[in-house]
């Protein structure tokens, strides 16, 4: 018999899903009269935290390579006001399309910026991020577009298949996709070289301005997807979707493992974190909690997960 | 009209300087319901005592927490207090309407009697709020009611504050401020919202039909109150003859206030829409806020707590429920603060008018 013993950083990726377990737990016994164990109630909580997951699943790969995507949050909104606007005129998958063009487009701007001028993609998608939020505000006039396409509503939003709210499914296809691409392919693999040391990665054959404009793009076509996630579920495109989301998003991706200076990074982490986030908001209502209180709590709880999950491992 | 009776009008229009004909501004809801006055809403020592038997709840979903929201919150928790029916959860959705649709759903899992919201977005009304009437729960618009859903099945009431009555104040408060005789400048709030559009609209209408001394020389719609002083900045450079400016709410009155302060301009008096700290303190200490016109916030929570609880009677409400309004200047302030929100007016406030 041999026992195998576990690195201290894969030990730390097991603490998130521990603290999940521990969270889960303590809900459960406090709230157990008060719905949140009901089917309806986690159901809840999937479906809330859908765009967020699947932003999350884009933020990730950008993360994991050094980088940092700020405006993918005001890409949401403009991904879905875009949507909405060419739904209106002309039909819902041209919609579609648009919507997850924006989303790629903004990416794409984002990518080039930061790939070949060599700006810090800090700053880049700041800035960017106030470019995109106006945009949104002046193409919507302020104003919030309806959504009222049925299938568009019924695809993205409140509809089902074989019984499976399709915003789950959307969100396990992009878990899916994401974390098969994360671990299992070449350029997956070059994300983390790129993230741990992109000088070496360059020397070693990498095309690390190549891969910073496609890890852009892949949170950029995230930002879309969850931007036509939203627009289906509040049948409904506003300027504000998505902005509450960026903290969340990032919280939930550095909790869930993934390195803020990259070099690391892990899809299943980042829903984990992402569900710990929309567990919380709901735990924390259900029981009854003033807001501010809820605020307070939520915040202290965050910064002790984020607390565990960057300390670094010594190499 | 026949034409009879217009003539007499465009006569006595004539004859009556200062009075205008026109089609006076009322309060209306999204749909053109009339407005009723919340005094209205009633409840019987029966009623109270069937509901204190009921064992009912209720819970809040708010679109933003701050001071007017919090007066309207204390009001009705003060009430469900009253009524025996206990609060069981209060969520704050900080201007995001896919927050709030997950709030709203997440406050169903309690199975709430009642809910109170305002919503952020009323073009998301019927996502959000489309399952609260299928799950049993009285629900009670605050301010606008959300798109898409009809009153008395799906909702009980709206309640607001009578904007007509604010537009008539702020125009009186604003003649007040001016001595009878001034120069506006009036900034109004440029996006299709119902609340602020019919408060500016009746201040406009006012000020052009009662006050002949005051002329509103220079208009400007504020989208974004982000952008407040750069609007304020171009509106008093292309129009120093401005001596009074009307502003649709507290919050860019301080931008306001913050472009007069840099341009010098101790001249010129602001006047506003609901009470807030740094606004008061303003007031209180001789500033350019002048006045403030503040509804009655707690009574806008008092009142949707009591149509929440007549229709868990079965009892029917009027659809739209509205509230009135005072002008607090620097004299009246403290009194004012409590007839508005409830409570004593913030200790720096005090203490700048002693």
């Amino acid at each position: 018999m041999s026992f195998v013993v576990p690195s201290r950083a894969a030990l730390q990726g097991l603490i998130v899903y521990a603290g999940f377990v521990m969270i889960f737990l303590f809900f459960a016994l406090v709230l157990h009269d008060r719905g949140f164990l009901s089917a309806q109630n986690l159901t809840n909580i999937v479906l809330q935290t859908a765009p967020a997951t699947v932003l999350a699943v884009g933020l990730v790969f950008v993360l994991a390579s050094g980088e940092i995507d700020l405006s993918f949050g005001a890409a949401v909104a403009l991904s879905a006001i875009v949507a909405a606007s060419v739904m209106r005129a002309h039909s819902w998958p041209l919609g579609v399309a648009a919507g997850l063009a924006t989303g790629i487009a903004v990416g794409l701007v984002n990518g080039v910026i930061v790939a070949y001028a060599r700006l810090p993609s800090f700053l880049v998608t700041l800035a960017t991020m106030g470019v995109i939020a106006g945009t949104a505000r002046e193409i919507s006039d302020l104003q919030s577009i309806p959504v009222t396409a049925e299938p568009f509503i019924a695809v993205f939003g409140g509809g089902t298949l074989f019984g499976i709210p399709s915003l789950f499914l959307w969100t396990l296809a992009a878990l899916a996709v994401g974390h098969l691409v994360f671990r299992e392919t070449r350029f997956g693999a070059h994300v983390l070289a790129v993230g741990d040391n992109p000088r070496a990665a360059l020397v070693s054959g990498i095309r690390v301005a190549r891969l910073r404009l496609t890890v852009l793009m892949v949170s950029g076509g995230c930002a879309g997807l969850a931007g036509l996630l939203y627009a289906g579920r509040l049948q409904a495109a506003r300027y504000t979707l998505g902005e509450s989301d960026l903290m969340t998003v990032i919280a939930a991706v550095i909790v869930g493992g993934t390195a803020l200076n990259g070099g690391r990074g892990t899809i299943p982490g980042a829903l984990v974190g992402s569900l710990m986030m929309g567990m919380l908001s709901n735990g924390l209502i259900l029981m009854g909690l003033s807001v501010s209180w809820q605020m307070i709590i939520k915040g202290l709880i965050v910064l002790a997960a984020v607390a565990v999950s960057l300390r670094e491992p010594n190499r | 009209m026949t034409f009879l009776a217009r003539l007499l009008v465009t006569i006595l229009g004539l004859l009556l300087p200062g009075v205008t004909l026109a089609q006076t501004p009322t309060t209306t809801g999204p749909n053109g319901e009339p407005a009723t006055p919340a005094a209205s809403v009633v409840l019987s020592e029966d009623d109270i005592a069937k509901l204190r038997e009921g064992g009912y709840t209720a819970a809040f979903a708010w679109h933003e927490v701050y001071d007017w929201s919090s007066a309207v919150s204390r009001g009705a928790q003060d009430e469900f207090a009253r009524l025996g029916i206990k609060v069981v959860a209060e969520t704050n959705a900080g201007f995001d309407a896919a927050r709030q649709t997950a709030d709203v759903e997440t406050v169903l899992t309690l199975k709430p009697s009642i809910l109170i919201s305002l919503p952020v977005d009323s073009e998301a009304g019927r996502a959000t709020y489309g399952k609260v009437a299928a799950a049993g729960t009285r629900l009670v618009f605050i301010d606008n009611a959300a798109s898409g859903l009809t009153q008395g099945t799906d909702f009980v009431t709206t309640v607001t504050s009578d904007r007509a009555v604010i537009g008539a104040r702020t125009a009186e408060a604003m003649n007040d401020a001016l001595g009878g005789a001034g120069n506006v400048g009036y900034i109004f709030h440029d996006a299709n919202f119902q609340v602020t559009n019919q408060r500016d609209q009746a201040f406009a209408w006012n000020v052009k039909n009662r006050f002949p001394g005051l002329k509103i020389v220079a208009e400007a719609g504020m989208a974004d109150p982000a952008r407040i002083e750069d609007i304020a900045n171009a509106m008093l450079t292309q129009h120093p003859e401005i001596t009074g400016i009307y502003v649709p709410w507290t919050e860019p009155a301080l931008g306001v206030l913050a472009v007069l302060r840099q341009l010098g301009r101790n001249d010129v008096k602001i006047v506003s829409i609901d009470l807030n700290e740094p606004a008061a303190l303003d007031m209180a200490k001789g500033g350019a806020v002048t006045a403030l016109i503040a509804d009655e916030a707690y009574g806008i929570g008092v009142t949707a707590a009591r149509a929440a609880a007549l229709s868990l009677l079965g009892r029917k409400v009027d659809p739209l429920l509205v509230v009135g309004a005072g002008i607090v200047r620097k004299d009246n302030l403290a009194q004012g603060w409590r007839a508005s929100l409830n409570a004593d007016a913030p200790q720096s406030v005090l203490e700048a008018l002693k």
